[in-house]
């Protein structure tokens, strides 16, 4: 064998470098580690080597090495997967925490040769027109500001999130009603997409002016700490920022963090019941990209009344919505699909509602909630804490 | 079923040096009767079928040397079909995989369990069976091999044998009649380490054992190479241990993240791991006595060995060092880079001391860290003798480097008697100068009846 020529330019160079020197294929990335439950979604629905971590390692090294050419044949091994980094909790070698930063980084390289994968493009051309992938009207929230009266400038910005913003309005607005409510002094900007859904699709040449100018504004508004109810959004400010070197000099968190924050600190109180069964379902982008857990469990479970049940496959092993990594506007139908299996699985719960921390989870797990008549409530778990009375300790 | 050139490729080669070959397609079956449908329609146009599960076998077996259709049973046929707790085997399909087969047993049969080899829990069970695997219970069983009760196979004409005890009954066999092997004319030896040479295995079934409430592991470490051998031998044949095998002490600092280590001096050479269980804590006390009152015999003889209980190692070391005792499991030792080859070999016990010295100085010679991995099977009938090689595939001049180290330590270890398994055709060729005629012309007879237009992963030990 000869040594490896990868082209330089490529941002994610050293991660398909990484595809030559690791990986024997020894396929633990193909099953829950331990548990040895199913895992990814992908190599499951299409079962060939090439939908899995391993496979998609071989088809970076065949296409570096000339032994594979650039066709279109290879879009669906390249783009269906929603990156939920199943594989990266369960391999246990060394290459195993960037197997996702390795996908992506083929799917950078796939994007300059044979273009995004299906409907893909749409994220890009959209976010370049208007800011946001899903093609609606750019709102700079200032009708939100003026509704909530929320002031210029202040200590904390609520990045929205373009799925709660545009598609998930409910868990937007009880993500402000909750912040109003506990008397956080907080703002709005005018924020562009996050990036998350161009980074994960490979689509990444102007991400960095975006990040760039989401940083200006929340800098603009005089915020050392940003909050999100968006998992897809948290995992890109504080991974992807850093990743693609755009330096910034607030504080970030998810919704569920600040809540346990303001609970463990007594700063609130939850004083209403809430008597349903609720199970959690792990966003892909707050669990395993982020290892944030047990903090959302922590807040369900000081909601009185609740009874919190966990599904067979949950936390590190939990099974993905199927929303991200560009499946849910790539694959409409098998996104779906992958919900249903995870409604399944919350159905031997005996849960009524199937709660998450992400709009995209949301979405996915509510659309196959309908079109499969699961009968569930899904919510997201701000939405849950907005039905709630809380008692609000004064500052002394 | 697929041709595209993307869901090819990945099964174009493995983690060995063996050179990569396109496979034509790759079909994932979901039963029986599709694949009579296939081996008939390969039979008639000469095709070749070759049977993958997770291409784990380190021998470029499943690596399609002259093209062909791969048969992917990892993905569909992956079913446990029945457990006998009674007569305790499990009837299983070719994908059927360790992590997957422990788990079931955990949670259906916590009394029962397999034996697990040196292998990632994504490796197959029966693959692992019909290539003689390696396992954690060598010294009470012996090879995986002879841990299977019968199979259903696919023969060239694409009919379907049922052999072993379950040979009874012209449609499927009662899952309760697939308790033994014997007494019949053994039929499995036409499948059983053939490579997939001589038909398609659909079903396996294979031996559990009783688990054991009480375990104790115990290492012993060692000053010097050559006493692993005789120590092992002794030790083996006490018929206390479930298993005793032996690594190169840079395997166990490979698997605690010194990619590269080196051995300096006074540091112990090998370490060999010494499982024990019983029904009772006494009864694994008692193994536990007599372990070391022939430790102490040893000692007093002057071999420098040492017994530790693994638990306070781990805790001296790194506790990764447990994945050894925690199969099926990955030891990072093995994983470590995008390359691994062996010599994986059948020896002579009595070999071990002269074998072990001169191997690790040829790793030595081509200044890559030994890794030395043995066992002693069946109350020391016979012994494993690994050294593994891990490397980049893909830096310049790698391959070419560790497989001038493999051949050399190859040539040194077929002259000493030993036999590998999972051969790549580079190796059965030197096997074959060194095999007696009558074996060979009767090998080639058998393959000859068994698939005369050579459809059945063709290659492998040079056919």
């Amino acid at each position: 064998m000869v040594e490896v020529k990868i082209d330089n330019s490529l941002h994610g160079k050293e991660f398909l470098e990484m595809a030559f020197d690791r990986c024997i294929k020894c396929s633990t990335c193909k099953f829950g580690f331990k548990n040895f439950e199913p895992s990814c979604p992908s190599g499951e629905k299409f079962l060939f080597e090439s939908y899995w971590a391993s496979g998609r390692i071989r088809i970076i090294r065949g296409l570096i090495n000339g032994d594979l050419e650039w066709t279109d044949d290879l879009k669906d091994a390249i783009f269906a997967c929603p990156t939920c980094g199943a594989c990266m909790d369960s391999c246990q070698a060394p290459q195993a925490d960037f197997l996702v930063d390795i996908i992506e980084a083929l799917r950078e390289m796939a994007v300059k040769h044979i273009g995004p994968g299906p409907n893909q493009e749409n994220l890009i051309t959209r976010t370049k027109d208007v800011f946001n992938p899903y093609g609606e009207q750019n709102s700079d929230n200032s009708d939100l500001k003026e509704k909530y009266g929320l002031p210029d400038q202040a200590e904390w910005v609520y990045f929205i999130g373009c799925t709660s913003n545009y598609r998930q309005k409910n868990l937007r607005d009880s993500t402000l009603n909750f912040l109003k409510k506990v008397g956080i002094d907080f703002t709005l900007v005018d924020e562009h997409c996050c990036t998350s859904p161009l980074i994960r699709t490979g689509q990444i040449n102007d991400v960095k002016d975006f990040m760039n100018y989401n940083v200006e504004q929340i800098k603009k508004a005089g915020a050392t700490k940003v909050i999100t109810s968006c998992a897809g959004c948290y995992r890109t400010l504080i991974k992807d920022f850093e990743k693609f070197g755009v330096d910034y000099d607030f504080e970030v968190y998810h919704t569920a963090e600040l809540v346990k924050q303001l609970l463990d600190e007594k700063k609130i109180k939850i004083k209403s019941s809430y008597d349903k069964t609720v199970t959690y379902h792990d966003p892909c982008h707050l669990g395993r990209h982020m290892g944030v857990y047990e903090i959302p469990r922590e807040v369900y479970k000081q909601i009185p009344g609740i009874n919190l049940v966990e599904m067979r496959r949950n936390r590190n092993h939990a099974w993905c919505c199927g929303a991200g990594g560009g499946v849910k506007i790539g694959y409409p139908e098998w996104a779906v699909d992958i919900s249903k299996e995870r409604l399944e699985e919350a159905k031997e719960t005996g849960a009524s509602i199937v709660s998450s921390t992400c709009p995209f989870c949301r979405t996915n797990l509510s659309d196959a909630n309908d079109k499969f008549k699961m009968g569930f409530e899904v919510l997201d778990l701000i939405e849950i804490l907005d039905q709630m009375t809380i008692e609000v300790k004064q500052e002394e | 079923m697929s041709d595209k050139q993307s869901d090819l490729y990945p099964y174009s080669y493995d983690m060995t040096e063996v050179k990569p070959s396109m496979p034509n397609f790759v079909v994932i079956p979901e039963n029986k009767e599709q694949l009579v449908k296939l081996v008939k329609f390969c039979n008639k146009y000469i095709i070749p079928i070759i049977p993958y599960i997770t291409g784990n076998n380190v021998g470029g077996i499943t690596v399609p040397v002259k093209g062909g259709i791969i048969v992917d049973f990892g993905k569909k046929m992956n079913k446990i079909l029945y457990v006998n707790e009674n007569m305790k085997y499990a009837i299983l399909e070719p994908g059927v995989t360790f992590g997957q087969f422990k788990k079931y047993l955990d949670d259906n049969y916590p009394n029962l369990r397999y034996s697990y080899p040196f292998a990632p829990p994504s490796a197959g069970v029966v693959g692992n069976a019909l290539l003689s695997g390696m396992n954690n219970l060598s010294e009470k069983i012996g090879s995986m091999g002879d841990s299977i009760n019968g199979l259903e196979v696919i023969t060239i004409d694409g009919d379907v044998a049922r052999i072993g005890s379950c040979f009874y009954g012209k449609d499927e066999a009662d899952p309760d009649h697939w308790y033994s092997r014997y007494p019949m004319p053994d039929l499995l030896g036409l499948f059983v380490n053939w490579q997939g040479m001589t038909g398609l295995v659909t079903k396996c079934a294979v031996q559990l054992w009783p688990k054991d409430p009480f375990e104790k592991n115990i290492v012993a470490l060692f000053e010097d190479l050559p006493s692993v051998g005789r120590f092992m031998r002794e030790v083996g044949s006490l018929e206390v241990l479930n298993d005793i095998s032996a690594v190169s002490i840079e395997v166990v600092k490979m698997t605690i993240e010194l990619p590269e280590p080196k051995r300096f001096p006074g540091e112990p050479a090998m370490i060999a791991n010494c499982p024990i269980s019983g029904k009772t804590q006494k009864l694994v006390d008692a193994k536990l006595e007599i372990l070391q009152n022939k430790v102490k015999e040893l000692q007093d003889e002057g071999m420098p060995v040492i017994l530790e209980d693994i638990d306070d190692f781990a805790k001296l070391l790194n506790l990764r060092v447990r994945s050894f005792l925690d199969l099926p499991a990955v030891i990072l030792s093995l994983f470590e880079y995008s390359g691994l080859t062996w010599f994986g070999s059948y020896a002579p016990s009595h070999i071990h001391d002269e074998l072990i010295p001169k191997v690790d100085a040829i790793f030595h010679k081509h200044g890559v860290p030994p890794f030395i991995y043995m066992k002693n099977m069946k109350s020391n009938h016979y012994g494993i003798f690994r050294p593994i090689i891990r490397y980049n595939k893909y830096k310049e001049g790698e391959e070419e480097r560790v497989h001038a180290l493999l051949e050399e330590i190859t040539d040194v270890c077929i002259d000493a008697g030993c036999i590998p398994y999972k051969t790549p055709e580079w190796m059965t060729e030197k096997m074959r100068k060194k095999i007696n005629p009558g074996w060979q012309n009767l090998f080639e007879k058998v393959k000859k009846m068994m698939d005369p237009n050579g459809i059945f992963n063709p290659g492998r030990w040079n056919t």
